[in-house]
């Protein structure tokens, strides 16, 4: 299993080479290019309907770019999906709002169900799955909530279970979305470090979607601010100040996130 | 012959030694007569599946598509009354199947929210069927009830064995793709990126909730497919702590549903469908108001 996984080693997870995707006739994104490396935290920010989760949608391939701009996306050096590279990828929704609360579900078993692949989804034997179950919990510090049914956890644990299921499939290349949603200010930081974590012990690559430009600022190392195309892409530290963002976006109540996004959350 | 004459002549034998434990004075016969026997095994099998298939349909939030099932089944077995040729289960299987899938379609496409376009089939179907039996139906009206309340003996011949094979097949589809099903129905996108054809094994498990509503409309009738489908999963979810307790609960609630409804509707001369409905809501209200009134049931986790 290791070797399979070696093969397809390049330094770059993602490549973004102008890429334009129109959703329901209209263009969201438009020239978008992006390059990625291994073992990268990078947080991708930006206003509402600026094209955030279009482009996750697209790194995915549930979402196709317009054909005749020439748009790519490659994600470890292939374009689209190819079988081999079928499950590096590890999407995380947003738990507090994707996750129906209604079933009766224990940590164990949402956990359990990242490691289901087209190989394995008819076999009985366990083959390794519980380990990797285990090792997952692990990751995340919910092993001693395992048996607990989700609808009984707490936001941040409930959006570790679910980053804890992308894990479980052995993904390499984790894409959230707005995983600090519903997750209190305490949560909010071990949930960062969790994920800086991961980029650093375990060569994980990490692209996670934010409206809290403040707390990403301090766990990312890398931002990249979009709102229909790349505005900004760089380290954390040279983002530059929020009133100039601002300028960017036309908009002014961004300088007022910086003071007041911890307080409205939660 | 088939495989339901076949699993007859194995349960036989063991049901005539259960016979003298079966309380009742009419009861019994459901051990004993031949057409009893098997009208007993068929309740038994197709309650197991719909509470199996019931406790997906809970979590993927479709708890009517049984109800608007059934009457396009009902509509379809007026037609078939009337065309003839085939048992008319075979024109419920067939007009079953055709609307699930294009349900299951116009909810992928978002052509139509889930709700609209079951009630549009289920109502259209049925309208046919009723038209149909009005201008050419004739006699038959007395039949149609059969289908309308249920009538468990109506259950043998060909309709005995297309039960036992839908109800087998379901099942068999229910286990093979049951973690697949569950992960689809928390987060189809996750699912989706692990490589699994999501699209395909929607459309599988349309044409299975079709087979099992159609094997259900004979025996407990149309307008109470749900009594079965929902409310057995529906009252696990009052107790049940993780998925695999769900299903187990499940069974045990419909099993306990369907036996009691029988034995009641043997001795007091009650409708089958109908008493067995109304066990299997009489059971939800009492686990309801127990969980209510007892904090014990409560988990000890909510202070976490």
């Amino acid at each position: 299993m290791s070797n399979a996984n070696k093969e397809g080693v390049t330094d770059s997870v993602l490549q973004v080479n102008n890429l334009t995707v129109a959703r329901s006739g209209k263009i969201v994104i438009e020239g978008v290019n992006l390059d990625i490396s291994e073992g990268e935290f990078v947080g991708l920010v930006g206003p509402n309907g600026s094209g955030k989760t279009t482009l996750l949608l697209t790194i995915l391939g549930l979402l196709n770019p317009v054909p005749i701009m020439g748009g790519k996306v490659r994600v470890y050096g292939k374009e689209g999906f190819s079988k081999s590279d079928l499950g590096r990828i590890g999407w995380v929704p947003q738990a507090a709002a994707n996750l129906p609360r209604h079933i009766r579900i224990t940590v164990r078993e949402l956990v359990r169900l990242g490691t289901l692949n087209l190989q394995n989804m008819f076999k009985i034997s366990d083959s390794g799955r519980s380990e990797r179950v285990d090792r997952a919990l692990e990751m995340v510090g919910l092993v001693d909530e395992a048996d607990t049914d989700v609808s009984k956890l707490s936001g941040g644990q409930l959006q570790r279970s679910v980053i804890a299921r992308a894990l479980a499939s052995e993904a390499d290349f984790l894409l959230l979305d707005e995983p600090l949603v519903g997750v209190d200010l305490a949560s909010r930081n071990s949930l960062l470090k969790l994920l800086d974590n991961l980029c650093h012990d375990e060569q994980k690559t990490v692209l996670m979607v934010s409206h809290d430009l403040t707390t990403i600022t301090q766990a990312a190392h890398r931002i990249i601010y979009l709102e229909g195309s790349v505005r900004f892409d760089g380290p954390s530290e040279q983002i530059p100040d929020f009133s100039s963002l601002a300028g960017l976006r036309g908009i002014q109540h961004v300088h007022e996130d910086k003071h007041s996004s911890h307080g409205h959350q939660n | 012959m088939g495989i339901g004459s076949t699993l007859m002549s194995l349960l036989t034998p063991i049901m005539e030694r259960i016979a003298p434990y079966a309380p009742g004075e009419i009861f019994p016969s459901f051990f004993t007569i031949p057409l009893f026997q098997n009208a007993f095994i068929a309740a038994l099998f197709v309650t197991v599946v719909a509470g199996y298939l019931g406790s997906f349909l809970m979590i993927r939030n479709l708890s009517l598509i049984g109800d608007g099932l059934a009457h396009v089944a009902f509509g379809a077995v007026a037609v078939g009354l009337v065309i003839g040729y085939v048992s008319p289960l075979w024109y419920a299987l067939l007009f079953t199947i055709i609307a699930s899938i294009l349900i299951h379609e116009m909810q992928a496409r978002e052509i139509l929210t889930g709700d609209a376009s079951i009630a549009i089939f289920m109502t259209g179907i049925l309208a046919l069927g009723l038209v149909i039996l009005d201008i050419w139906g004739g006699g038959i009206t007395g039949t149609v009830e059969g289908y309308l309340f249920g009538n468990i003996l109506l259950v043998y011949g060909e309709s005995f064995e297309l039960i036992v094979v839908m109800s087998i097949f379901s099942i068999a589809f229910l286990g093979i793709f049951h973690p697949i099903l569950l992960a689809t129905a928390i987060d189809p996108i996750s699912v989706q990126v692990q490589g699994i054809p999501v699209r395909a094994i929607g459309l599988l498990f349309s044409i299975t909730t079709a087979a099992v509503v159609v094997s259900m409309v004979q025996f407990v009738g149309t307008l109470l497919v749900t009594a079965l489908l929902v409310t057995p999963a529906a009252t696990s979810q009052l107790v049940a702590r993780s998925f695999r307790s769900c299903i187990i609960w499940t069974q045990i609630f419909g099993l306990t549903s369907t036996i009691i409804g029988i034995y009641i509707s043997a001795e007091t001369e009650s409708g089958t469908g109908s008493t067995i409905a109304l066990t299997s809501a009489s059971i939800f209200l009492i686990v309801a108001i127990t969980k209510a009134a007892i904090p014990l049931f409560r988990s000890e986790a909510y202070d976490q």
